[in-house]
């Protein structure tokens, strides 16, 4: 790096040397601005500032882009070269630097052309600059290219002066919009800053538009004959120079970085809420690849605003991250382009002005991350119950129910052994037996409301059909499903139509009960309608909560219209994934 | 008479075996599950196989399934398979592709001797049997108001019952204290009301009766 720069710091003197010789030992008939003062003090200014501002600012593209345009300065200055080939190029790159400076004024202070408005005025002057200027070569030589002491320009093809300088006034027209037009651009991005940007950019707005609006000043006079001789052009020189020295005492105040995190604050403290936290450290720190990371405390991890883990990337990985800390508690962490290390200042200063809404963040992180758990854990409640269902109907089945049968086989048997004599026992043993059959049958109710044997081992639909055929209401059913679903699901809707038909028997004093059960490929949706007296509601400890937490921890959704005297119409609708 | 026996339960299996011996019955063999059941029969063709429904592997519909290969084997053997729950479709399912030497009975009925040996006798000697608790459930359905069961009188009803379980007649006629000739004039007027064609034949009867409950 020191040596790049270095190499550069050399070559830049000698081709400056070289210029101010050359801008000193001026042919009779070449242009006769710039003289070798203002050569020096441009070139220098460019060369010198753009180099102190790449060793400053490294990952910052406007050092390198001072120091080009310096170099382009040095080249126009080939014009005043006896050699023709010299001659030649110093004519084609005559306006190459101010292209630069155009670039320079626009992608400051980033380094990077911001929007297509910018793309499309850099494209322009290169189509003026260089572009017509060729053109023009094409066809005029000498006087045909406003210098008549010239050496011979080893471009021309075809003798056509006339048409040689119809090119360079078209091409001298068509430069006055497009500065100007940058200027608007310039003055209305400045307009839009925050205060503190507007102050920290100040300086190279100022100079720059100085410089520009001269520029167009020395060209409108040019087509009027120049009535004011080499004034014009000595004076947008002279402001030239101070452009490069504007930028680098921008970037040696920091001021720059200072304007940015207060604008950063400002937007953080803005109305909007929706602001994007990453955007907006994206643009403060100049790394649109910036990502965030949050610090869960109980999982003792970063995770990404979705909830993924994020493994903190190592020296080798070609990225860095810098942490940051809120009353000695990590937060957060900036992942970030490795070039962000050589302005550890400012990335501390972007994370100390942040550190509130990056808590903030976190906070809403860690919440969602909470919620998606706490779903979770609500369907694997239901599954459980479920699985608790099942165990305890098994062990009903047997268990329980196997031995209270066999004590009624027992007692069957003992009847017919009762010898003859014990005929008064007999009457004895029938009532225990009938006393068995009931604890039997009550039990076989319990069991089979706890879980239906028919849905396990048939599905949905031949449940359902079973459900209405015992209902003690006279109940239609209409059914649009043709398939298994899972477990969950099945049970979910089960027991909804289980017990609102229980609840329509107990209390709507209805004479009719529909149930419609329909599966769109997405959704299951079951409904029970009477028309009973209404007035069924989801207050907590009713049955009909119950389904409302069962199919809502399934992510479905569940609901009651009850108005009086119109019937209950319940509607569970459950999502199958 | 031969009957070969299927229950997972040992308690069950061992007690209703020596129920059934002192019934009278000759039990020729247990077995623990379906596939077990299938080589006995293989074996030793009973004249009743009494099957439970709950088997291993998956405790669900075995015996159900087990009672269905049996009978297109060998429609020669009676099939009695037991239930710890009323569930008419699965009773339905038994009994709609033929009634003849079939049946289905909730399994605490066997603590009835004199019932479990009348209802192994019955499957044997080609009749059904069909447990009264789900006869209930089917004849006790609540259908829409212009159903046919619905005009019917508490005594046809029961006669209806009756028939569904697999009764004859004369059994029915016993149960019911009254003369055959009685029943006869019930079972017309049953048949009438909704709409079915009188068979003399028993088998066909209980079909149509059970086909008739199963489809409303």
């Amino acid at each position: 790096m020191k040596a790049k720069l270095s190499v550069l710091a050399g070559a830049g003197t000698l081709v400056g040397g070289g210029a101010v010789w050359l801008a000193a030992h001026q042919p009779p008939g070449r242009p006769t601005e710039p003289g070798p003062v203002l050569t020096l003090l441009v070139g220098a200014s460019l060369l010198g500032c753009g180099l102190a501002s790449w060793r400053a600012r490294p990952e910052n593209r406007l050092g390198q882009i001072m120091v080009l345009t310096g170099f382009a300065w040095f080249a126009a200055q080939l014009i005043e070269a006896s050699a023709p080939w010299l001659n030649t190029i110093g004519l084609a790159v005559q306006s190459v630097w101010i292209i630069g400076l155009v670039y320079l004024l626009l992608s400051f202070p980033s380094g990077r052309l911001r929007d297509r408005l910018d793309r499309v005025l850099i494209t322009s002057g290169v189509a003026l600059g260089v572009g017509l200027q060729l053109l023009a070569m094409l066809y005029g030589n000498k006087a045909g290219l406003h210098c008549p002491g010239c050496a011979n320009n080893l471009l021309q093809v075809v003798n056509d002066n006339h048409k040689a300088r119809g090119w360079i006034n078209l091409r001298n027209l068509l430069a006055i919009p497009l500065i100007v037009t940058v200027i608007a651009v310039l003055i209305r991005r400045w307009l839009q800053a925050s205060a503190a940007q507007q102050r920290a950019v100040a300086p190279v707005l100022v100079a720059g538009c100085a410089t520009l609006a001269a520029l167009t000043s020395t060209v409108v006079l040019d087509l009027f004959g120049d009535p004011l001789g080499a004034l014009p052009a000595n004076v947008y020189l002279t402001l030239m120079a101070t452009v490069p020295v504007a930028v680098l005492f921008v970037f040696l105040q920091r001021r720059l970085a200072r304007g940015m995190v207060a604008g950063l604050v400002v937007e953080l403290g803005g109305p909007s809420s929706s602001t994007d936290l990453r955007e907006a450290l994206a643009r403060a720190l100049g790394d649109p690849s910036l990502e965030l990371a949050f610090w869960f405390p109980a999982e003792e991890c970063y995770v990404d605003g979705d909830g993924g883990v994020v493994k903190l990337p190592d020296e080798d990985s070609g990225r860095r991250s810098t942490l940051v800390e809120r009353d000695g508690q990590p937060i957060a962490a900036l992942l970030h382009d490795p070039v962000l290390e050589h302005n550890a200042e400012l990335v501390s200063s972007v994370c100390a002005a942040a550190s509130l809404a990056l808590e903030n963040e976190r906070l809403q992180a860690e919440l969602r991350a909470r919620l998606v758990e706490l779903q979770a854990s609500r369907a694997r409640l239901v599954e459980a119950t479920d699985t608790e269902r099942r165990r305890i109907e098994r062990d009903l089945h047997d268990g329980t129910q196997q031995r209270l049968v066999s004590i009624a086989m027992s007692l069957g048997l003992l009847e017919t052994k009762l010898p003859g004599q014990a005929e008064a026992a007999r009457p004895l043993v029938r009532e225990t037996r009938e006393a068995l059959a009931l604890a039997l049958a009550e039990l076989r109710e319990l069991t089979h409301g706890i879980n239906p044997p028919l849905l396990a081992e048939r599905g949905l639909p031949a449940a359902l059909d079973e459900l209405c055929r015992r209902a003690a209401l006279p109940t239609h059913l209409d059914l649009a499903l043709d398939r298994r679903l899972p477990d969950q699901i099945e049970s979910a809707a089960y027991f909804t139509a289980s017990e609102a038909l229980t609840n329509a028997a107990k209390h709507s004093h209805g004479s009719e009960v529909r149930v419609v059960a329909s599966y769109d490929g997405h959704n299951l949706t079951v409904k029970v309608a009477d028309d009973g007296i209404g007035g069924a509601t989801t207050a907590a400890g009713s049955g009909l909560r119950g389904l409302a937490d069962r199919v809502e921890a399934l992510g479905g959704r569940f609901t009651v219209s009850s108005p009086p005297g119109r019937g209950t119409t319940l509607r569970a609708e459950i999502p199958c994934a | 008479m031969r009957v070969a026996l299927a229950d997972d339960a040992v308690i069950l299996r061992e007690g209703l075996s020596r129920l059934l011996e002192e019934a009278g019955f000759d039990v020729v063999g247990l077995a623990a599950d379906a596939e077990a059941l299938l080589e006995l029969v293989e074996c030793t063709r009973p004249d009743v196989a009494i099957i439970d429904i709950r088997m291993p592997p998956t405790h669900t519909d075995e015996g159900l399934r087990a009672a269905k290969v049996i009978r297109e084997r060998w429609p020669a053997i009676g099939i009695l398979v037991l239930s710890q729950h009323v569930n008419a479709r699965y009773a339905l399912e038994l009994l709609s592709a033929g009634t003849d030497g079939v049946g289905y009975l909730l399994k605490e009925r066997v603590s009835d001797l004199d019932e479990l040996a009348s209802s192994v006798n019955r499957v044997g000697n080609g009749g059904s049997v069909l447990d009264p608790a789900v006869v209930g459930e089917l004849v006790g359905r609540r259908r829409q108001a212009d159903n046919p069961l619905e005009h019917l009188t508490d005594r046809e009803r029961e006669v209806l019952a009756l028939i569904a379980e697999g009764r004859s007649n004369r059994a029915i006629a016993e149960r019911l204290f009254v003369t055959e000739h009685t029943i006869e004039k019930h079972i017309k007027s049953i048949f009438g009301a909704l709409g079915l064609t009188q068979s003399t034949d028993d088998h066909r009867r209980v079909l149509a009766v059970i086909t008739y409950l199963g489809s409303q």
